[in-house]
């Protein structure tokens, strides 16, 4: 069974689980909808419990960005594992995330 | 019986023939999980015909063939299928779809294999052309770009899945020496920030010699010598020294089996 979910708490958007082309889909609805309903200002959207990491990750912190933009927010990224700094310097993104140290 | 972890892939024992020509003969080669190895031979020793058995596109005669600790001659069908998502592949001739644009073509495997959402499909898309330095080219078309171009495009598209292992089919042939250049950067860059497994399968001995942690020379349906790049440039086996430094006659011959050339000239006709 898949624990690969987003969830919204205080103004903390947790991604957790496996982020690759199957979980990809249902992940971004899931943000998408937790976004919208949020009533925080400022954003953080924390990867801890990130098990794994495809591209798909990446495109969906970018998802995540772009929604919180258009409602307005703030989002600072949490917490990035390794895989997913590596593909994200491969990819240049490094600058365009705004990631926390 | 499963392949060690440490190897991705591990051909064991592997008998492949065409007709009564034995392209492979009880071969056994193992490719080291994370690494760039390469393999390297003269024009057809079966080069391409490895990566063909080990994406499972030929089924050996004999012996097994490990991907990630499956046998693939024992796959169903549909788990071959399954297997394939973890290969990515840089065709020879690069194989771009000439009707769609360089966008359509890294985001044709991602329609294909995916249920994803446009805008993910175009944030990967993206990703992948920075990667190689082409984001720029998105909206050309295949006959647009140039050879090298073209092949950092397939590449693109090779790495859309993310793929855990990646074949490169004579990378190097037809290139200039800058786009050269830059697929040797974008090989070892891949693979070592990526993780992928790289199978560099190539008679340029330079660059293929460059990036490789590990090299197999075939030929005569054998593995002649394996080793790290420089354990085979200082080899004292003749044959791997005669095609690791270029000597066009040696165990290798300059000419092909042919009747006696004086009774072709001379004799009986």
């Amino acid at each position: 069974m898949s624990n690969d979910s987003v969830t919204l708490e205080d103004g903390v958007l947790r991604i957790q689980g496996v982020l690759d082309y199957r979980s990809g889909p249902l992940l971004r609805k899931q943000g998408q909808e937790l976004i919208r309903s949020s009533k925080a200002d400022n954003l953080e959207v924390n990867c801890a419990a990130v098990e794994k990491s495809s591209s798909v990750g990446l495109a969906l912190l970018l998802a995540f960005m772009r929604d919180a933009e258009q409602g307005g927010k703030t989002v600072k990224l949490t917490h990035l594992p390794l895989d997913m700094q590596k593909i994200a310097e491969v990819c240049g993104l490094t600058e365009i995330l705004n990631i926390a140290p | 019986m499963s392949v060690d972890d440490a190897f991705a892939v591990a051909l064991k024992g592997v008998t492949f023939q065409r007709g009564s020509r034995k392209i492979f003969d009880n071969v056994s080669i193992s490719f080291p999980r994370g690494k760039v190895t390469g393999v390297m031979g003269p024009s057809g020793c079966g080069k391409t015909t490895l990566l063909r058995l080990m994406a499972a596109q030929l089924k050996p005669e004999k012996g097994e063939v490990w991907v990630n600790g499956q046998n693939l001659p024992t796959l169903s069908r549909s788990d071959l299928f399954d297997m394939r998502k973890q290969f990515g592949v840089l065709f020879q001739s690069g194989a771009l779809f000439t009707d769609l644009n360089v966008f359509e073509n890294v985001a044709f495997p991602l329609r294909v294999h995916t249920e994803l959402p446009d805008e993910m499909i175009r944030d990967i898309v993206l990703m992948k052309l920075q990667a190689v330095g082409l984001r720029g080219a998105i909206d050309l078309m295949p006959d647009e770009l140039s050879g090298g171009m073209k092949r950092r495009v397939a590449l693109a598209r090779a790495i859309a899945l993310d793929p855990e292992i990646l074949l490169y089919d004579e990378p190097f042939v037809g290139q200039d020496p800058i786009a050269k250049g830059v697929l040797v950067r974008l090989i070892r860059l891949l693979n070592d920030a990526l993780g992928i497994t790289s199978v560099v399968v190539s008679h340029d001995l330079a660059e293929t010699a460059s990036i490789s942690d590990y090299l197999y020379v075939v030929g005569d349906g054998q593995v002649l010598g394996q080793g790290s790049p420089d354990e085979l440039m200082n080899s004292d086996n003749p044959r791997i020294r005669q095609f690791m430094q270029g000597i066009p006659d040696g165990p290798v011959p300059f000419h092909f089996d042919a009747p006696d050339y004086r009774d072709d000239l001379l004799g009986g006709r």
